[in-house]
């Protein structure tokens, strides 16, 4: 198989397990859900090994440079999503008072520890990936 | 300072081996896509790729690869 094949079966597997998520989602089950993603992903897994689709050095920048790029924006955003959504609350507006839209709240301490999930996570496997190339070794 | 710039001759030592894009990807190991991104000037390749292609084509990498600085007066 070569690797235009390969990306027309994953559109083919993408839109069937689309279709059967929205199933699950309409008849309001999870276990039909985590099967479809599953079998999904198993199958391009074993497509994958299977047809020895390459990934070569290129890809690999543009994985890392789109991978940098989310971080950049994402962790922002996180960020100041959960700033501007707890911020109402400790300004004591009346709506909050009354304990209405107290849902605003968690969901602003949800982004801020997601925020903080991110960022710990980019730290460790920054620091992790420097260690493993070589850097902060003792000099000579 | 100026620009660095890397160029390369990757299209001309492929036509002097009568090599497609596609041959001269499965005999380095990467896509077509590399192939036509690096004679493009657009992907500049590893270190290791640089070599795979000297070694293919029997030459110094620096054969293919030229290292330019524009816009800097010549500084040593």
């Amino acid at each position: 198989m070569d690797r235009k094949k390969y990306k027309k079966l994953r559109v083919v597997v993408t839109f069937f397990v689309g279709a059967i998520v929205t199933l699950a989602v309409v008849r309001n089950s999870y276990l039909l859900a985590t099967a479809g993603v599953l079998t999904g992903m198993v199958f391009m897994i074993l497509v994958r090994a299977k047809a020895k689709i390459r990934t070569d050095e290129r890809e690999k920048t543009i994985q890392e440079k789109a991978a940098n790029l989310t971080y950049a924006i994402f962790a922002p955003t996180l960020g100041i999503g959960a700033f501007l959504l707890l911020l109402p609350s400790k300004g004591g507006i009346s709506v909050f008072r009354n304990g209405e839209w107290l849902y605003i709240e968690s969901l602003g301490m949800v982004f801020a520890y997601l925020t903080l999930f991110l960022i710990v996570v980019y730290a460790i496997s920054y620091n992790f990936l420097n260690r493993k190339y070589g850097g902060g070794g003792s000099e000579e | 300072m100026g620009v660095v710039v890397v160029k390369n001759k990757l299209k001309v030592y492929r036509a002097m081996h009568s090599l497609t894009q596609e041959q001269l990807a499965d005999k380095i190991g990467v896509t077509r896509q590399t192939i036509i991104a690096i004679e493009s000037d657009k992907y500049l390749p590893s270190l290791g790729l640089a070599f795979k292609m000297a070694k293919l084509f029997k030459v110094a990498i620096e054969d293919i690869f030229i290292y330019e600085k524009k816009g800097a007066e010549d500084e040593d």
